[in-house]
């Protein structure tokens, strides 16, 4: 558990200041010194068109890790928000709500996203605008389904009667038990975000070039991939790690949240 | 059972109007004139603006868009899928072309995934805890974090470049499909191992097995008639995700090791903008999964009594 506290702590330090420690401009291009092997002042090597490869994974992790906690973040509050007027709302917002629902998973989600980011056109406002439309659902699902167990406590009713709004019974009384159960979810909503940036990356749906994103760095690589096969390690080895050090936080948090349960 | 029957059917039926009309709505709204596209696809670079105005009036483009919706809708559910819009030919031959070579794919690596997953996840809880467990988790944990475009690459780095054993490009034998199994199949099997080895340790902590032991029931009856039934309830609700994943890795994948199937199909009429192949595939995807899933939610009120004759 401790290790993988310091693998998160060290992964979300890299994206917040990982761009300060890269010795070299990720986008500047230095012909004369292309598909250079590791070593000396290239650490990782160059890539095809000059630039430092540790450069460009330090940024990288800015905008793969940072990207993927801006649209998880959106998928959360659109998700909760959705679940819970689905629970407090009555009938006929729960129906309209959960067969949004529905219809949103009918796709799978990283086809949905490449299609609605690949018809808007390839930009970051539409990565993220794409992976958020098609994150949100299961915030929405668990939040319903924990804001209509709540929702026949005494205290929800109490607060109901004496009149409180619909709003201040979200805030004071929905959110609190729904908190721990959507931090599990976000955590694999994050790490889900991970994957799907980097694989809009790689299919060229995603960050664009010149900007260094672990998918689309991968992009690259793999045309020189005869020559310079390291350079196709990389960007693949910060996604795993990554992913890995959120998805065990994830299952060690909802450990933690089922021993909580089990107890009371 | 017909009372909750039809209402799945119903709730699917919504769900898909509901994909189409997200769908259609897409495109719709997409930068970039569509009639301008389908002109240009059809006469060339300069097109004459009563050209434009036929093919608006033609695709039902100028009475808003909930005509063109059903001008694009009504022949759909005759199973008419339309023109390319790049080419003009139809979709549905295309399509069809490219589903040969997507589902055979997709079976072979969901078999894989079910041929590995399933004797590791039984080794592995054979005795929890031990360093033969461990290792089960940790591969799996370590697969699920894998991007499969990556895997792809490192698969064919290792065995097309570096042995020169497989082919790594095009789908013309079936050995070109070994190293594309191989990579959906390795997820698929990586998942699927963290849950049937949590199903069974989960069946296994059922208060009622121990009686049947002490009854002197034998250790594999009970296996298969209590524990394995318990197990395969969690495996089965996740079964959607996993064609989920399927899916989505079908598309990497075909990309990666330029497989002709509905994967490149997509992506190659994105960057076409060829819509109406878009259009296709999309609801396709959303039908298949729409009724797959039905069909998970059935076997799941089947396996666990609780729940049949329950309302979804």
């Amino acid at each position: 558990m401790r290790s993988v506290c310091v693998l998160v702590t060290v992964c979300a330090l890299i994206a917040i200041f990982g761009p300060m420690l890269a010795p070299h401009d990720p986008t500047a291009i230095n012909i004369p010194n292309r598909l250079r092997p590791p070593g000396g002042e290239w650490l990782f090597g160059t890539d095809a068109l000059g630039r430092d490869i540790l450069s460009r994974l330090l940024h990288g992790a800015r905008w793969s890790l940072g990207l993927a906690f801006v649209v998880s973040l959106l998928g959360l509050i659109i998700g909760t928000t959705i679940g819970l007027i689905a629970a407090q709302g009555g009938r006929l917002a729960d129906w309209i709500a959960m067969r949004a629902t529905d219809t949103f998973l009918a796709f799978p989600e990283l086809i949905a996203a490449v299609v609605i980011a690949g018809v808007l056109g390839a930009s970051t406002g539409s990565l993220i605008f794409a992976l958020t439309v098609t994150g949100w659902m299961r915030y929405a699902r668990v939040a319903r389904g924990i804001g209509l167990s709540v929702s026949n406590r005494g205290y929800v009713v109490q607060a109901r009667l004496a009149g409180l709004s619909p709003l201040a019974i979200a805030r004071w009384h929905y959110l609190p038990s729904l908190l721990p159960s959507l931090i599990v979810v976000w955590t694999g909503m994050l790490a889900r975000a991970i994957l799907g940036i980097s694989t809009l990356g790689f299919l060229g749906f995603g960050v664009q070039p010149p900007m260094p994103e672990w998918g689309t760095m991968l992009l690259d690589a793999r045309i020189h991939m005869r020559s310079t096969p390291l350079q196709m390690i990389w960007p693949g080895l910060c996604v795993v790690v990554s992913v890995l050090a959120i998805n065990l936080t994830g299952d060690a948090l909802r450990d933690a949240l089922a021993k909580q349960d089990a107890k009371t | 059972m017909i009372a909750v029957f039809s209402g799945l059917l119903l709730r699917a039926l919504v769900v898909l109007t509901g994909a189409a009309l997200a769908t259609f709505a897409l495109l719709w709204h997409a930068p970039g004139d569509p009639a301008l596209a389908i002109a240009e696809a059809r006469y060339g670079q300069n097109v004459s603006k009563e050209v434009l105005d036929f093919i608006r009036s033609e695709a039902g483009f100028d009475d808003g868009f909930w005509t063109a919706f059903w001008a694009w809708l009504a022949p759909l559910l005759q199973g008419d899928f339309g023109q390319s819009s790049v080419n003009g030919r139809d979709v549905w031959p295309d399509l069809v072309t490219a589903m040969s070579y997507t589902f055979p794919l997709a079976i072979v690596s969901l078999a894989l995934g079910l041929a590995v997953s399933m004797p590791l996840a039984l080794i592995a809880t054979r005795r929890p805890g031990s360093w033969l467990d461990r290792g089960a988790v940790a591969l799996a944990s370590v697969g699920v974090a894998i991007p499969a475009f990556w895997l792809g690459l490192l698969l064919i780095l290792l065995f097309a470049v570096q042995l020169g054993w497989l082919p790594a490009m095009g789908a013309e034998t079936a050995t070109h499909g070994i190293l594309p199994a191989m990579t959906l199949g390795f997820g698929i099997a990586a998942s699927l191992t963290r849950i049937i080895r949590s199903g069974i340790l989960e069946a296994r902590g059922q208060p009622f097995l121990p009686a049947f032991t002490r009854r002197g029931v034998a250790r594999h009856d009970i296996a298969r008639d209590h524990v394995a039934p318990h197990a395969a309830v969690p495996v089965v609700t996740v079964l959607g995700l996993e064609l989920a994943f399927l899916l989505e890795g079908l598309v990497v994948v075909e990309v990666i090791f330029a497989r002709p199937g509905l994967g490149s199909f997509l992506v190659n009429a994105i960057f076409a903008r060829d819509f109406p192949k878009v259009q296709a595939v999309v609801i396709l995807a959303a039908v298949i999964f729409v009724v797959v899933n039905l069909a998970i939610d059935l076997i799941y009120r089947s396996l666990d009594p609780r729940l049949s004759g329950r309302d979804a």
